[in-house]
Formats: structure tokens, sequence, C-alpha cells
């Protein structure tokens, strides 16, 4: 541990300052001052945020970039002792991708608390709201850092708690309880498939632990950590570990065991990613006031599933099933959000399906990697790096515009471009940055992936990627147009003014970020598997994709920009499809009718009334056979004292021929 | 007839079971009588049965020792003193309630 | 001078005669004819207290017992109008169990002394006068003696006439140290001070 500096050695101060924030701001503040709760609760972020960067900057300095970039533990605490080996610590894990999520949670979380500072101004709930942000920014960092799987699940449930609350922020709103109660049971449905595949990960891991630890625990020591324990990442990542897994000799009904888990695993970061079919839950989120929406379901919580497999690729790698899985579904997911997207009139909803369609990008880029050709490893790192700041920059902007307009139909809107320069400016920024326009930090991400699928030969997520790159210019170009060029559609617009200063500064820095943030040469910093290298642009990938993105921009340009009686014909002409492609496939319909119908009705039903009858019952026919025994024996109380002389006597007479016949 | 003879002369048996009726009889009044005073009546007979048993013995065993007649004394003076405490608290009761009926002295199953 | 034959019949007829008075002391259902019975009694024990050589006993107990105990009990009867009362009745189940438990008891008892055998002979000198035995007995120091309960009885006798007088009493209102009027309930609450206390309430049967 020598040669750490001093951020290194507390990197723990990362997620501690924003709980201690949590605690002090919900506890003492809040009742006493909101506008100090605002105000602490962002400075304490702030801080976070410097921290976060200093730890980069200190690592990536014992570690220069390019060479190779082990994980640390400098700080680790036994929590659940059960057994050695099966023991489960509290600690913070210091790698590229941890690091790459704390700079981009912090900073990302700080600029959102200082735009809530304007945004959330005059609310009944202003110190409810920061107490909560500070208490996601807690648990996801909590995640971010997690050494074993068991700390990163517990701040998994964490964030969707923090997510719930958020989302029904708006409690008065029966939309947004419904909304918050939908993003809670589906991914807390996903979860429960995360659980059992961790439940497998740990028992085989401790069946093996005896016969591995002394393999494996030396080559870890040098990080740092304290004693390996089964949970750990570095054990569960192991390739001697993994090898036992995908051992024939303890396949699961003729699935390798490590494929189930992996899939199992899967499932839960598909929940909290919202890869389809649990992608429900996202586009109703946007219940939410619009900086949660910008933090959580765009930036930092719905990247957590993104995290997770990126965390666990090697595992992933050696089992290429799991694997092919993350890979179709992304770019399932991808497509099928773009799709939609095209259609939606709420601004939020639209940005919504963006993300679903981004966030599909990063999976594929990630299911498409192998340990001999790791670039969609980094690529969808850096993907999930600059979308980070171009989705956060989307939100924010959309807030402002929302909070001018007071409607989130892009058909309230119109003409803004004059009456909001700043805002339109930062918005076109991240609009280009979004449909992958040279230079801006969208292009050289989104390449990347599209490089990774090709190198690694996968032709046909390689073309859906390249189509939906276009779909995504398209659809933002159409809110873009709609929103600000043209002439005011409502009465609302013609009179919108500016955000405020406190708002459009945080738009401002994610621009800059949007702009510059694809000049990082991300390969150099987050790499597995084996080094890449990099020559730079590659032009047999970068001109289609930059061609798709020009030829979705005119198509919007076609349709929206000016006179829309164009995109309404088309409409028409599309009818029933483009209704079915509206109501989001139906989708939701068939999970209420699945919810309802069946499982309410064949499997909750019954479960109900058995334990309403037969459980509680159960327990009032104990009650019952009481009162009935106290009511049968309540008339020996007669309270006479004869009655009970009777009973004196009896009993004396009983004792006496009992002592009688024994000692007689 | 020697055998019965022996049997139906009075000895100490005869005598014990005698005071053993006495006081069994003066127990079963006491279990059913409703009155309190008659109550009262049963127990002097179950003390007075007590008393006998004493002097039974008394005259059996040792009589130079009277030990069984000045415990039969002693009876008597506390049985005295119990009815005059007795009777105190059946007055009071009954100036409460109006009745000594014990039937009606219910309120201890509460 | 008694013969055995004698001896066994008065035996007889005094235990007979005290054990059916004795039932009619438990089963009469008016009370004065109960203390009538329990005085019968006590005479028929006094008359066995004499078949067992206990003279002194036999005289205290009618003194005490009969000319004492018994005119208070029928003061007590007076008192709480139980003369009046026939619904002496007990319930068929209460008679029943009563029954239960007295026969079992006496069955026991004896059982228990008819198969013990008392370590006791029959008889031995009786004391020249008993009376005198047994006042040296009472003032007895010594050990065996009976000085010490003999005291504590007096004091005991001391004690319950008070509490007789107390607990019987009539608690008198605060400005007046003694009662005058009713003790019946239906008639004037003494408990209130003179001046509001209604005039002459009806004295009626409770």
């Amino acid at each position: 541990m020598d040669g750490f500096g001093f951020a290194l050695k507390n990197a723990w101060l990362v997620p501690a300052i924003p709980f201690v924030s949590f605690a002090v701001v919900g506890l003492l503040i809040r009742p006493i001052s909101r506008k100090a709760a605002g105000i602490v609760a962002t400075a304490a972020i702030f801080a976070s945020a410097v921290f976060a960067c200093m730890l980069a900057w200190e690592y990536y300095r014992l570690y220069p970039p390019g060479a190779a970039h082990p994980a640390i533990v400098p700080w680790s605490m036994k929590w659940l002792a059960y057994q050695p080996g099966l023991t489960v610590n509290v600690g913070v894990l210091v790698d590229p991708i941890s690091v790459l999520l704390m700079v981009v949670v912090t900073v990302v979380s700080a600029l959102v608390h200082l735009y809530s500072i304007g945004y959330m101004h005059g609310d009944e709930g202003y110190g409810r709201f920061f107490t909560f942000l500070n208490l996601f920014t807690f648990s996801m960092l909590g995640l971010v850092v997690a050494p074993n799987i068991v700390q990163l699940y517990v701040c998994w449930e964490l964030v969707g708690v923090t997510s719930f609350l958020l989302i029904g922020y708006y409690y008065q709103r029966p939309s947004a309880v419904a909304a918050s109660k939908k993003a809670f049971i589906v991914t807390r449905f996903a979860d429960m498939g995360f659980l059992i595949g961790i439940l497998i990960l740990g028992y085989y891991g401790y069946s093996f632990f005896g016969d591995l630890r002394g393999v494996i625990a030396p080559q870890v020591a040098a990080s740092g950590a304290a004693d390996l324990e089964a949970f750990d990442f570095a054990y569960l990542t192991h390739p001697d570990f993994l090898a036992r897994l995908a051992s024939p000799g303890v396949a699961i009904a003729g699935v390798s065991a490590l494929t189930i888990s992996m899939l199992l695993v899967f499932m839960g970061a598909a929940g909290k990613s919202a890869m389809f079919p649990l992608h429900i839950w996202l586009p109703d989120a946007m219940e939410g006031p619009t900086p949660v929406s910008a933090l959580i379901h765009a930036a930092t919580m719905v990247v957590a599933g993104v995290y997770l497999v990126a965390r666990l690729m090697p595992a992933f790698a050696a089992s290429g099933d799991a694997l092919l899985v993350v890979a179709y579904i992304g770019a399932l997911t991808c497509l099928f959000a773009a799709v939609i997207g095209i259609t939606q009139d709420d601004i939020k909803r639209v940005l919504a399906f963006s993300t679903l369609s981004q966030i599909g990008y990063m999976m594929l880029a990630l299911g498409v990697t192998t340990m001999s050709h790791p670039l969609g490893y980094t690529a969808g790192m850096f993907h999930l790096f600059t979308h980070a700041f171009f989705k956060a920059l989307l939100f924010l902007a959309a807030g402002a515009v929302i909070h001018a307009v007071h409607s989130n139909e892009i058909w309230d809107m119109g003409g803004l471009a004059r009456k909001m320069p700043v805002t339109h400016a930062t918005f076109l920024a991240a609009t280009l940055a979004i449909a992958g326009i040279f230079p801006l930090a969208g292009f050289f991400s989104k390449d990347e992936i599209l490089a990774s699928a090709l190198g690694s030969h996968f032709y046909g997520i390689f073309a859906v990627a390249l189509l939906v790159a276009g779909m995504t210019a398209f659809y933002m170009f159409r809110i873009y147009f709609v929103a600000f060029w043209g002439s005011a559609r409502s009465h609302h617009a013609e009179d919108a003014h500016e955000a405020p200063a406190v708002m459009w500064v945080p738009l401002a820095v994610l621009a800059l970020g949007s702009v510059v943030a694809g000049f990082v040469p991300m390969a150099a910093f987050v790499a597995i598997g084996e080094p890449l290298e990099h020559e730079g642009i590659d032009f047999a990938i970068a001109i289609p994709a930059t061609l798709v993105a020009l030829a979705g921009i005119g198509l919007a340009w076609f349709f929206y920009a000016g006179d829309t009686r164009r995109a309404d014909r088309a409409v028409e002409v599309l009818g029933a499809a483009y209704r079915i492609v509206k109501q989001k496939f139906y989708i939701d319909e068939v999970y209420l009718f699945v919810t309802h119908q069946i499982i309410i009705r064949f499997i909750s039903r019954p479960i109900a009334w058995f334990d309403r009858y037969v459980v509680d019952g159960g327990v009032n026919l104990s009650a019952w056979l009481t009162c009935m025994l106290g009511a049968g024996l309540r008339p020996l109380q007669t309270g006479q004292v004869q009655t009970y002389g009777v009973w004196y006597v009896g009993g004396a007479l009983f004792v006496l021929l009992v002592l009688w016949a024994a000692l007689a | 007839m020697t055998d019965l003879e022996a049997l139906l002369t009075p000895g100490l048996k005869h005598w014990l079971l005698l005071g053993a009726v006495l006081f069994s009889i003066g127990l079963y009044g006491l279990l059913t009588r409703r009155n309190a005073v008659g109550i009262l009546m049963a127990v002097e007979v179950m003390l007075n049965a007590a008393a006998l048993n004493f002097v039974i013995f008394n005259h059996y065993g040792e009589p130079a020792l009277v030990d069984g007649q000045v415990m039969a004394i002693f009876i008597i003076a506390v049985a005295a003193a119990e009815v005059v405490v007795g009777m105190a608290i059946f007055v009071a009761l009954f100036r409460h309630r109006a009745t000594i009926d014990v039937n009606r002295m219910d309120t201890m199953k509460d | 001078m008694i013969t055995d034959t004698a001896a066994a019949v008065l035996f007889y007829l005094l235990g007979a005669a005290a054990i059916g008075l004795a039932l009619a002391v438990v089963n009469s259902r008016r009370l004065l004819r109960a203390a009538i019975y329990l005085m019968a009694v006590l005479l028929a024990s006094a008359g066995l207290y004499v078949m067992l050589r206990a003279y002194f006993l036999a005289g205290i107990q009618v003194l005490v017992y009969v000319g004492g105990i018994v005119v208070l009990i029928v003061f007590a009867v007076m008192l709480t109008r139980s003369a009046d009362l026939l619904a002496d009745k007990p319930s068929r189940l209460r008679q029943a169990l009563g029954g239960v438990a007295s026969i079992g008891f006496l069955v026991l008892t004896a059982a228990v002394f008819l198969t013990s055998a008392f370590p006791v002979g029959v008889g031995g000198p009786a004391p020249p006068s008993d009376t005198v035995a047994i006042g040296r007995r009472l003032l007895d120091a010594g050990p065996g003696g009976f000085v010490l309960p003999f005291e504590i009885v007096s004091l005991l006798l001391l004690a319950a006439v008070l509490g007789g007088i107390v607990v019987s009493r009539k608690t008198p209102p605060p400005d007046q140290p003694f009662t005058t009027g009713g003790d019946l309930p239906g008639e004037a609450d003494t408990t209130r001070p003179l001046q509001q206390r209604p005039p002459h309430a009806e004295r009626g049967a409770p």
C-alpha cells in the first residue's frame, strides 16, 4: 500500500461524504432550513466529485495509461462473518471501471444537485428531494466501489429504493405512485433472479474455496485486500474458479452452473438497465422530477446493469452462451426502443426510449467482447462515459424547456431557439453528440461500438447498430426541430424565457463534457484481456456511420423543420402500424393482462385465500378454542366462598388419598 | 356373640368414629348452607367435634396429664372469639347488602 | 359407677342423639330452630365429655358454649333478619358436591384411623380433681405448661370484642361522634350531616 497518495488511501471518503451528508441534511438541516439543505447537499457532492477526480488522477499516476491496471482495495472491513471463507466484507475497490464510474456519478450528480436548486425552488418537499438525492448518490457509489458481490447487491437494492422514493416524489399524483411501484416491482422481480444467481455463485464458490484459496489468495494479496472471501470479485472472476464452475461436474439440468448463474445475474442487470422485456418501467419513471430522470434514469442507475456485466466480464466471457444472450438482448432493446422513440410526443418519453436504446448499445458492446477481442468492453464503458454527459444534459435542458412551456408535449413548444439561447445551444450540442456527429463525444464512442461488433464478426448486430444510429439521429432531431425551430405552437411557448443561471450553468458544463469527452483515449484507461492496438479513426466504419446519421438528420429536417404537414401525412399513411408503435407495441397492456388475469387470479388469489382462511384461520381457531375453554371453565369461578370450599376439600382429599396410597 | 360384643363395646375407635362423623356433618353444613349464620353454626359443630377428639385422646392416653382438656378449653375460647367477630361481620354485611345469602356474595368472580 | 353395658348404651344413645341433632342443624331451613338444635348438640357433647371423665370441661361447655355462643348466634339471627328468610335451600348440585366431599372425608379419615394402631392404653388413673389439674396446667410456667397460650387467649378475646365493636358500628358523620338513627338500608343515610339528611325514610323490609 505504499506509493498510495492521500486520495487512494482514503478512497472510502468518496461514498462516505454523500452518506454523511444524507444523514445530516435529512435529520438535522432539513427541518430547519430548506435552502441550507439544498446548499449543503450540493456542496457535499461537489466535494465528493473533487475527491473522485483526485482519486482518478492518483490511480492513473500510479498505473499509467496503457500499462496494466490492477484492482486495489484500499479499505475493507469485516461485516458479516459467517465462516472463514464465507464472510461478507464492506470495502472500496479501485480499478479502472470503478474509478470511471465514480467520476461520472459524482460529477453528474453534483451538476444535477446544482440544477435542482433552481428547478425545485419553491417546491414543498425541497428538503426531502435533496435528502433522497444524496442517499441515491451514496448508494450508487457504494455499488460502484463494491469489492464483493454481496455489497454490490445491497447497494443495488438501495439504489432501487431511492429510485422508488424519487419517482414517487410527487406522491399526491396517482400516476407517479403507480410508476414508482411499477419500477420497484419490475426491478425487484429481476433482482430475484440476481439473488438466485448470487446464491449459486456463493454456493459453488464456497464449496471450491478450500481448494482454490491457496492458489488465488497470494495472487490477490498484493491488492491490499483483507483475506480473500468467496464473494469477492477477485475470486469470482479468477480463471481457475471459472474453469471449475464451468466443468460438467457441476452442471444443473445439463447446463453448466456458470452459464446459469451468469444468466440469472444478467436477469438482474436487465431489470435494472431496462432491457427488453423488463423495460416497461423506464418510460413511466419519467413521472419523477426532471433532475431525477437526468441523474437516475439516464446517467447512473440504469447503467448499473451495464456496470455489473462489465464487472463480471471474465465470468461472462468464460460462458459464451450468456454473453451471446447479453449481446442479442442489447441489440433487440436498442432497435425496439429506437422504433418506439420515433413516435412519442412527450419529450421526456422520447428521451427515455433514447436512453433504453443507448443502454442497448452498451450492452451489445459488452456482449460482443471476447477476451481475445476485448474492444467491446472498452467501447461499452466509453459509451457509458459519454452518454452520461449528453443524456444528462438532454434531460436537464428538457427540464428547462418544460419549466418554461409548462408542458411535456413537443407540440406545445416551438420557436424556443430565440427565446432560450443557452438551452438551445446546449441541447443542440447534446443532440449532435447523441447522433454521433464528429467531433462530438457520441461519434467516438458509437464508432468504437460498431468497430467492436464488426471485429468480433457479429454482422447482424453491426447492421442493427448502424440502422439504429440513423434512427437515433432521426428521432432526436425530430424533437429538436419541433421544439426549437418554427414558430411557437402554444401561447406558453410565446412567453418562454431563459432558465436562471443556477440551471443553465450545469447545462453548459455538461455541454462542454459532451464535446470534449470523446477525445479521451479510453482504451488506454479502461481495458481488459488482450491489449488493444488503437490506430485512430477507422474510416471504414466512421464514414458509413456518419452518412447514416446525416441521413437521419436530413429526414428529420424534411419532415419536421418548419411546416410539419408532411409528417402528419406520413403518420396517416402509416396508419395502424404507427398507432401500434406509438402504444409501445401494447406491451404494457400484455403485462397488465398477464398480471391481472393470470397471476392475480390464479396464483395470488388462492394464496391470499389460503393465508386468510387457513393460516389466519388456524390462529383464530386456537384463539377460539382458548376462549371456549375459558368460557367452559368460567362457571367454576362463582365468586362464592362455598364453591371454593368444595374445591378445597375435594383437592385436600385427593392429596390425602395420594399420600396415603404412597405411604401405606 | 363375644366377637360382636367386642366389636360393639365402645373403644377408642368407636369414639374416634363418632368424632369423625360429627366433623363430617359439620363440613357438609359448611359447604352447603346458604345463610352465613347457618355456616357459622356448622363451624361450631366442627369445632365441637375437634374438641371432642382431644378429650377422647386425653381419656385414652394419659388422663393424669389433662392436656386434652386444656386444649378443649382453648378451643372453646377461640370459638367464642370467632363467633363474636363473625357476628360483627355479618351484621355489617347485612347492613350493607340487605342479605347474608352467601350465594349472592360473588364479587370475587370478577 | 356405670357398668360397661350401661356405658355402652349411654354411648350409643348420646352418640346417636348428637349425630341426629347435628344433621338437623345443618339441614334445618329455619335458622332459629337450627340454633336450638345446635344447643342440643352441644349439650349432648357435654354428656359425652362426662362419659370421658372430663367433668370440669363439661361444665365449661354448657356455660360458655351453650350459654354464651348459642345466645350470640341467636342474636345474630335476629339482627340479620334471618329468621324470616326461608330461602335457605341449597341447590341439588351444591348438596351433592357437599355430600360427596364430606362423605369422602369421612371415609378417608375412618379408613386412616381404623387401620392405624394407636399406641395408647385404655385409660390410666384419672386425676383426683380434674379442675385442680386443669388449673395447675393453665398456670404452669414450666415446660408443657399452658400459661403463655392462656395469656394470649385473653388478649385474643379482648381483640375479638374490640374488633366486633369496630366492625359492626355505623360510621358517624364528621360532626357527630355518635350515631343515632337506623341501621337498615332504606333508612336515613348517616354519612351525611344532619341537616341534609332526608326526613325519616320508610322503614321497609329490605
